[in-house]
């Protein structure tokens, strides 16, 4: 048997091994975005106010890295793109929960994962911060029976961009890479333009 | 131009790399290879309630003995199975392998297993990934042997059943079989032998070696 990927769902391992994998991949993310320089709150915000877009050109670099990378991977047969895990949609409760955290992210100038790699270099309203998810989760919690009908509204099941508009999967690819780079090139114009308003007040 | 792109910065070369990987996307085809399928619900049930989808034992019998190579006859058991008796120009496919892309949507591809439940189950596999020509060997494999390998002729029988006896002996013969006389079905089955594989069907022979072949290659 030839090795393909996912590993898990075609049973390289098993649950224990998996937790593990996880932990080495968490690490990983949680140091790159510390070295992406996404442990400070300050960087963080500052793409609010489009003085400095590094966290938007990261995570859209992620995301184009990701997706060119899946799709050619499962082009060569290396990834069943069919056993690949989608998570279903809930439009309704998915944006005001999108809302919500983006609320979040302006007022404490964190984004989950990124409070905890301020956490992990001592940040101490990174702290509080984990103390609010803590604390809102535990909420979301004890509240849950009645939020879930309003959690599950809306369902429009496992739901993929190509799916729904009826697109070929290499033309959502090449429309997202072209979105990257013409954001990349705009976010950049526009951090110049910002920084010169800046130094003219 | 060279020149050019020597100049460019680290992150004007990758958004290179990433734009014409991007585009050369847009014709690769997708992803999924195929793995998901839309069903037409309405055609499949007019096929499956006209059955036109099947073929009786007798016409394959008669299609091996004229040597027509226009089909391919797909046996879904196990290699075990398989290596013990198969039907003379057979090749072994399993249901897994089914989507493996040795079968051609244009081909007419006939289905049997030892009963009708996994030939069946192929046979919506198949259509599913809108393979034209798909047929179900009708009752399988044991059909085959009760009508093609031991046909019975009963007690008491008319002189149509008769004729039609004589004309499966022939064909039950020329597949290596053993044909009753006498209905007594009970005590007789148990004693018959399939037969080997090597005597039978001399024309079906050179088939059952060249598709096999073709597995191999894959």
């Amino acid at each position: 048997m030839d090795m393909n990927a996912p590993f898990f769902k075609f049973g390289f391992f098993g649950d224990e091994v998996s937790l593990i994998v996880a932990f080495v991949i968490g690490i990983g993310f949680g140091f790159f975005l510390e070295r992406a320089g996404f442990g400070s709150a300050r960087k963080l915000c500052a793409q609010f106010y489009f003085t400095d877009l590094a966290v938007f050109k990261v995570m859209f670099t992620a995301i184009i890295t990701a997706m060119v990378g899946i799709f050619w991977l499962s082009w060569i047969g290396f990834v069943d793109l069919s056993l690949v895990y989608v998570s279903p949609t809930f439009i309704l409760p998915q944006t005001v929960g999108g809302l919500i955290l983006g609320v979040g992210f302006v007022v404490g100038g964190y984004c989950p994962g990124t409070s905890c790699v301020a956490a992990a270099t001592g940040k101490m309203d990174a702290f509080v911060y984990l103390g609010g998810i803590i604390a809102g989760i535990f909420a979301f919690g004890e509240l849950f029976p009645f939020l879930s009908a309003f959690y599950d509204s809306t369902p429009m099941g496992q739901l993929t961009i190509p799916q729904y508009f009826n697109l070929s999967y290499g033309l959502v690819v090449f429309l997202v890479v072209l979105m990257a780079i013409g954001g990349f090139a705009g976010g950049s114009w526009l951090e110049k333009k910002m920084a010169v308003r800046a130094t003219e007040k | 131009m060279k020149l050019t792109i020597a100049h460019w910065t680290i992150n004007q070369k990758l958004a290179l790399v990433v734009g014409v990987l991007g585009f050369l996307a847009v014709v690769a085809g997708n992803p999924y290879h195929g793995a998901e399928t839309t069903l037409n619900a309405k055609e499949l049930s007019l096929v499956v309630e006209k059955e036109v989808d099947h073929v009786s034992p007798e016409e394959l019998a008669g299609w091996i003995i004229l040597g027509k190579s226009d089909y391919r006859l797909v046996d879904l058991r196990s290699e075990k199975e398989y290596a013990e008796y198969h039907i003379p120009s057979a090749e072994n496919l399993t249901l897994t392998s089914l989507n493996d892309g040795t079968l051609q949507r244009n081909e007419k591809i006939i289905l049997y297993s030892d009963g009708g439940i996994h030939s069946a189950q192929a046979w919506f596999l198949l259509k599913a990934k809108q393979y034209k020509g798909v047929y179900i060997l009708r009752g399988g494999l044991e059909e085959w042997k009760d009508r093609i390998l031991f046909p019975q002729l009963p007690e008491n029988s008319s002189p149509a059943e008769i004729a039609a006896f004589e004309r499966s002996k022939f064909v039950s013969k020329f597949f290596g079989g053993a044909p009753q006389i006498g209905g007594a079905a009970g005590t007789a089955t148990p004693k018959l032998s399939l037969p080997k594989l090597e005597p039978p069907a001399s024309p079906g022979q050179a088939k059952t070696a060249a598709p096999k072949k073709k597995k191999e290659g894959c």
